[in-house]
C-alpha cells in the first residue's frame, strides 16, 4: 500500500504501532485473568490517572485510554467490531475482526491494539502496557 | 476593469440555436420524422422565469456578435460555450437522444468554434445510454480539439456515482477531458427537491444546489475519482459556499462510516479539494468582504473556483464586478484565470495580445 493515500496510511500506521505509554512503571491491578474472557473488557479509573479501558482480544489483553480524542467522549464505552480494509473499487474485504471500537459519540473507529484512527493519517488514542501477574490482568503505566 | 490585467475565462456561456444557424441539418434525415411525430419530447422541469432567461440587452445566436458584445466587451480569453444539448439525456427516446447529442456537437464544431478561436465546446451527451454516450464522447473530442468538455444536466435517472455511467468517465479520462455538471431538467424525474416540489421558479431555481450536493456526494462515496483518478469535475451554476459544508460534513461521516465505502482510500474533501471544481455565477453575496474571503478559504477557492458569467442568462456575472477589491491580485488571477486554464489544458495569453485589445 502507498501511503501517499490518507486511509492507506492509517492502516500502514496498524502495522507498525507506536511504542504504548509506559513512564513510571506503576502496576494497576485490573482483574483476575479469569474474569476477562476473550471479548471481555473492564474500564479502570486509574487513582490520579486518565481511565482506561482493557480488552481481552482472542487471548491477548490489550489497553487504551478512554478517552476519545476527538471530542472527549468515553471511547471504551463504544461497541467493538471488525471492519473493511482499504480496498479496490467495491469490494469489501473484513479485517481486524473484534480489535476495533467505534466511539459512543460520533462512531469515529479506533484499532485497540495499535490506539490508531482508521480514518486519517495522525489520529491515534494512547495504548498501554498489560501483562499478567500471578493470575491477575495488570496495567504497567 | 477592475480585474487590469488578468486574463479571464467564462465557462459558462450559453449559445441557442436560431433560424440562422439552426440545429436540423445536423441531425439526421433518418431522424427527421421522429422529431415532427413529436419523438424529441423531454418532460420539462416544470418551472420557467415568469421574466424570461434571456437578459434583455443581450443575445447569444450569431457567434460573431457573442465575440464582441461578450469576449471583447470584458476582454474574455477563453469562453467555454454550454449549448441546450446539454440536456439530452432527459428525452424520451433513446435513439432520439442520441441523435440530439450527436447533433449539438456538429452544431457547435459547424458553426462556434469556427468562428472564434476564443470559443471551447461541450460535448453533449445522451447519459441514459452510457454506451452510445462513450462513443460520442470520443468521436466528438476527436471531431474537433476545442470541444473541452463533457456537459451533464444536474438532473439523472440514477445519481452519476452510479456504475452504469462509469463507461462514459472512462472516455472522459482517456480523452482528458473534465465532465462539466449544469442545472438541466431538474424536476422533470422527480421532485427538484427531495421533500416535495417547489411552486415557484425562485423556490426551484435557489433549491438547484440540493441537487449538485446530491451529485457530488454519489461521485465521491461511490469511488469515481479512485477509479478514475485524472478526472475532473466541474459544478457549474450550482452555488459555492456549501461546498464548505459538504466537505466537512462528509468527511465527519466518513470518519464513522469509512467501512461501509472500503475502496475510499482518501478523506471525502481530499477527493474534492483535488478533482472538483465549482464556478462562480451566481456568486453569492455574503454581507461583508470579510466574509466573502472566509468562504474562498473555507472552500480552497486558489484551487476550486472558477469564473463564469452564464451570459446571455438572467443572473448574469460581469467580470469587473464579481470579486470584491479586497480579493488579492493572486487569487483573483486563479479564479478568473489559472484554475480554469489547468482544468481545461489551455495556455495564458501573451500580454501583448491583451494590451492591443
Amino acid at each position: 500500500m502507498s501511503d501517499a493515500k490518507t486511509i492507506d496510511a492509517a492502516f500502514r500506521q496498524v502495522e507498525s504501532p507506536r511504542e504504548p505509554v509506559s513512564r513510571s512503571g506503576r502496576r494497576i491491578a485490573v482483574c483476575p485473568a479469569a474474569e476477562l474472557l476473550p471479548g471481555d473488557k473492564r474500564i479502570v479509573d486509574v487513582p490520579g490517572g486518565p481511565s482506561i479501558g482493557v480488552f481481552n482480544i482472542g487471548g491477548e489483553y490489550h489497553a487504551i485510554k478512554n478517552v476519545c480524542p476527538h471530542n472527549g467522549a468515553p471511547l471504551c464505552l463504544g461497541s467493538v467490531h471488525a471492519t473493511h480494509a482499504p480496498s479496490e473499487l467495491h469490494q469489501f474485504e473484513p479485517c481486524m475482526e473484534g480489535r476495533v471500537i467505534r466511539c459512543p459519540w460520533h462512531g469515529w473507529e479506533f484499532d485497540i491494539v495499535s490506539g490508531k484512527g482508521l480514518y486519517d493519517r495522525n489520529s491515534r488514542v494512547a495504548t498501554y502496557v498489560v501483562e499478567v501477574q500471578d493470575g491477575v490482568v495488570t496495567l504497567v503505566l | 476593469m477592475a480585474s487590469g490585467t488578468i486574463p479571464i475565462i467564462d465557462c459558462d456561456i450559453h449559445p441557442s440555436d436560431s433560424p440562422a444557424l439552426p440545429l436540423l441539418p445536423h441531425i439526421p434525415k433518418a431522424y427527421h420524422e421522429a422529431i415532427r411525430s413529436g419523438m424529441a419530447a423531454n418532460r420539462g422541469a416544470g418551472y420557467s422565469n415568469p421574466f424570461g432567461v434571456i437578459r434583455r440587452d443581450a443575445d447569444c445566436t450569431d457567434p460573431r456578435q457573442t465575440a464582441r458584445d461578450h469576449l471583447d466587451r470584458y476582454n474574455i480569453t477563453y469562453g467555454v460555450l454550454q449549448p441546450p444539448g446539454l440536456k439530452v439525456s432527459l428525452t424520451n427516446n433513446i435513439d432520439v437522444g442520441n441523435a440530439l447529442a450527436t447533433a449539438w456537437n456538429d452544431w457547435q464544431i459547424a458553426h462556434w468554434l469556427p468562428a472564434d478561436e476564443r470559443y471551447l465546446g461541450s460535448i453533449c451527451v445522451n447519459m441514459n445510454d452510457p454506451a452510445a454516450a462513450a462513443r460520442e464522447l470520443r468521436r466528438a473530442a476527436g471531431a474537433h480539439p476545442r470541444m473541452k468538455q463533457l456537459n451533464i444536466p444536474g438532473e439523472s435517472t440514477d445519481l452519476y456515482g452510479h456504475r452504469r455511467y462509469f463507461p462514459v468517465y472512462e472516455a472522459c479520462a482517456e480523452a482528458g477531458l473534465p465532465i462539466c455538471l449544469h442545472p438541466g431538467a431538474e424536476g422533470s424525474l422527480a421532485s427538484s427537491t427531495p421533500v416535495g416540489r417547489p411552486s415557484s421558479y425562485f423556490e426551484w431555481h435557489t433549491g438547484l444546489s440540493l441537487t449538485f450536493m446530491a451529485q457530488l456526494i454519489s461521485l465521491v462515496a461511490e469511488g469515481v475519482f479512485e477509479r478514475f483518478p485524472t478526472l475532473k469535475l466541474i459544478l457549474c451554476e450550482g452555488g459555492v459556499s456549501w461546498l464548505s459544508h459538504l466537505m466537512w460534513r462528509m468527511d465527519k461521516n466518513f470518519k464513522a462510516l469509512r467501512s461501509t465505502t472500503p475502496w475510499l482510500r482518501r478523506l471525502p474533501s481530499e477527493y474534492i479539494v483535488d478533482h472538483v471544481r465549482v464556478t462562480t455565477q451566481p456568486m453569492e453575496e455574503p454581507e461583508t468582504d470579510a466574509q466573502f474571503l472566509n468562504m474562498l478559504g473555507m472552500i480552497h477557492a486558489e484551487k476550486t473556483l472558477c469564473f463564469a458569467t452564464d451570459f446571455p442568462h438572467w443572473d448574469f456575472d460581469a467580470p469587473s464586478a464579481v470579486l470584491p477589491k479586497k480579493v488579492p491580485e493572486d487569487l483573483k488571477r486563479r479564479i478568473l484565470f489559472d484554475n480554469a486554464a489547468e482544468l481545461y489544458g489551455l495556455k495564458a495569453p501573451v500580454m501583448a495580445e491583451a494590451a492591443a485589445s
